[in-house]
């Protein structure tokens, strides 16, 4: 049997518009929604028959004023607020916020409290690049991978609701550490919620599970012709665009930028965790997607080296009941499943910051799009913007 | 807890670079920066490079950071300087403080740690700025975002003047510290009910020396 190179082979849907005909530029509103609901979008396309000539997004359906709201509210009161900015992984957005103010108090956070945070927040990216990997093949009209991702991702995020008591929003981290048991009272004070009873064999149980799906994607979407006819090729993004536009995480790792803050800049223990940062070498639809498939597997593998290490201790460094953070600013960044996401926090010494500007990952991923569909065919669109996987109120904040 | 953690952080961020590629440590690194775009002034706290630029060298102070092997546009934001609020904590000494916009653009290495603040002291009665999207695609957003929410012009940004979140008729610069969060001036937050007291609240001090006073009989219990 001779395999076909789907690189080689012409794309399909340029043989669709190979006839010359007279078309009238016209303008094409989509939206505002979001073909997966993650969100609220508006585009507003000028369309040259089948190609798309400008688009112009229309964000802010979803804008919530967090960096004002954050003004308004105490340190520990902002870490509710944080996590509903990407709400697919809700526990990564937490962490380079309490990282910030710890770093501005000059915090040490007891090895366990981080070994956990460093679990949840590969659970988070599991959980929500296997979104990802339920929404883009639906988006290109494939309706099986969604069944099997999202049962994996419901058993993920079953383990995340029984550490932190929600699916989406954990509100788990606090300043110095994590939650604290609940309804302790001041003799507790010393202990945490801990890991709960028959986590950790769980957890190996599902990670083999998401080690499994990965393998039944690989065999249903990412050898798939009709897939790869939709994405190989298709809204290329070279490495020097995605820098200028500010694409970081998995889509500029897809352009062939090997660079992983977990690497560089790790705020959690990972320099003691042996993985891999997948990259691809096109920067077209299908890398996106393989580069994320690949991080599936290399969180997995986070997960268990970080359990088989997993110290004892408490949970908490010792932090005063009404945090004071001291006169300062501080930018504190972590490799959220969407990218670089950080906190640039102005603190005046008292108990509310006097600014906080969050840079999301999607905000800057997403303003590439009039540059890359620009010149792209209108079938095109949806899967060049579904391989960009943003969501929405990462954008809008 | 009060102890000053720059030193120490200075540190950390120097044996960030976990790739493999040397860094001097962040203040060296600052100063070379400094030295590179002719910054005014410079610092490294909290491991960050912090260089201030004039206003008019602003486009060239970053094409020479960018140039420099730091390509990655990461953001741009403001921060307003004012002596008085509406809403939140004022600065520590607002008598001392010179009225003014910061703007800041920060951009970073896609190969180790090292990172640039630029940053550029903008007059409130001519908040006027040039645009960086001439050299860096990537800066429209952060550009049209600062300027609906501040009130500062980018001028040369091809969409100046559009609101980016914003309904097209909303009047206001939301994020000044003049302007006020309506939902407070309707309706106390509800927060205040909770065990700390909320800020604004005239006994947030009072509040304080008692949770501290309840912090150290706890401690005392358990030894």
């Amino acid at each position: 049997m001779t395999q076909l190179d789907p690189r080689a082979a012409m794309h399909l849907s340029d043989a669709a518009v190979s006839v010359e005909l007279e078309t009238p530029e016209m303008t094409l509103n989509i939206g505002p929604q979001h073909p997966s609901t993650h969100g609220v979008l508006r585009l507003v396309a000028q369309v040259d028959g089948e190609r798309v000539s400008s688009v112009d997004p229309v964000i802010g359906y979803m804008h919530r004023g967090y960096e004002k709201l954050a003004e308004v509210r105490t340190y520990a009161q902002t870490t509710a607020l944080v996590n509903r900015i990407d709400w697919v992984s809700g526990f990564a957005n937490e962490i380079p916020f309490v990282g910030a103010v710890e770093k501005l108090m000059g915090l040490e956070v007891p090895e366990r409290a981080q070994y956990i945070r460093m679990i949840l927040t590969e659970m988070a990216r599991i959980s929500s690049h296997l979104v990802f990997m339920s929404s883009y093949p639906l988006e290109l009209g494939a309706a099986t991978p969604l069944m099997h991702a999202l049962r994996e991702r419901e058993h993920v995020l079953e383990l995340l609701e029984s550490v932190t008591g929600g699916r989406f929003h954990p509100n788990f981290n606090r300043v110095g550490g994590v939650k604290p048991v609940a309804g302790g009272g001041s003799n507790m004070k010393k202990q945490s919620q801990d890991l709960p009873a028959g986590f950790l064999a769980a957890t190996d149980k599902a990670m083999t599970n998401v080690l499994d799906v990965c393998d039944d994607l690989d065999k249903l979407v990412t050898g798939n012709e009709l897939f790869q006819a939709r994405t190989v090729g298709v809204g290329v993004i070279p490495a020097e665009k995605a820098l200028e536009y500010g694409m970081s995480g998995p889509n500029a790792r897809a352009s062939g930028v090997k660079f992983d803050l977990r690497k560089a800049e790790a705020l959690l223990p990972y320099d003691g965790i042996d993985f891999e940062v997948p990259v691809g070498h096109n920067g077209d639809c299908f890398d996106r997607y393989v580069v994320r498939n690949d991080e599936i597997r290399q969180a997995a593998s986070i997960i268990r080296q970080a359990i088989a290490k997993l110290p004892s201790g408490p949970l908490q460094a010792k932090v005063p009941r009404i945090l004071k953070v001291p006169k300062g600013e501080v930018y504190v960044r972590a490799e959220n499943p969407k990218g670089e996401m950080g906190y640039y926090i102005i603190s005046e010494g008292g108990r509310l910051p006097y600014r906080v500007k969050i840079r999301s990952a999607s905000f800057s991923n997403l303003s590439i799009l009039p540059w890359v569909l620009e010149g792209e065919l209108v079938p095109d669109l949806v899967a060049i913007m579904g391989s960009l996987d943003f969501v929405l109120g990462d954008v809008d904040r | 807890m009060t102890d000053s953690p720059s030193e120490s952080d200075v540190a950390v961020a120097a044996n960030g670079a976990a790739d493999g590629t040397p860094t001097t440590d962040v203040a060296t690194f600052a100063q070379e920066m400094a030295e590179l775009v002719g910054a005014t002034a410079w610092s490294a706290d909290h491991g960050v490079a912090r260089l201030a630029v004039e206003r008019d060298g602003w486009v060239a102070a970053a094409v020479k950071v960018r140039d420099h092997g730091l390509p990655f546009f990461s953001w741009l934001s403001a921060v307003d300087w004012a002596r008085e609020v509406a809403v939140g904590d004022p600065v520590e000494a607002p008598e001392d403080l010179e009225e003014r916009f910061e703007v800041i653009c920060r951009l970073s290495s896609v190969h180790n740690a090292d990172a640039v603040h630029l940053v550029v002291d903008v007059p409130k009665d001519d908040p006027v700025m040039p645009s960086l999207t001439g050299e860096f695609g990537g800066a429209e957003w952060h550009e049209r975002e600062a300027a609906e929410m501040f009130g500062i012009d980018f001028s040369g940004n091809p969409n100046a003047g559009r609101h980016l979140y914003l309904p097209d008729s909303f009047e206001g610069h939301p994020l000044l510290k003049s302007y006020p969060l309506l939902s407070r001036e309707v309706k106390p937050w509800p927060g205040t009910v909770d065990v700390e007291n909320m800020p604004s609240t005239e006994n947030a001090e009072a509040a304080a020396q008692e949770a501290a006073q309840a912090d150290e009989a706890v401690e005392g219990e358990d030894e």
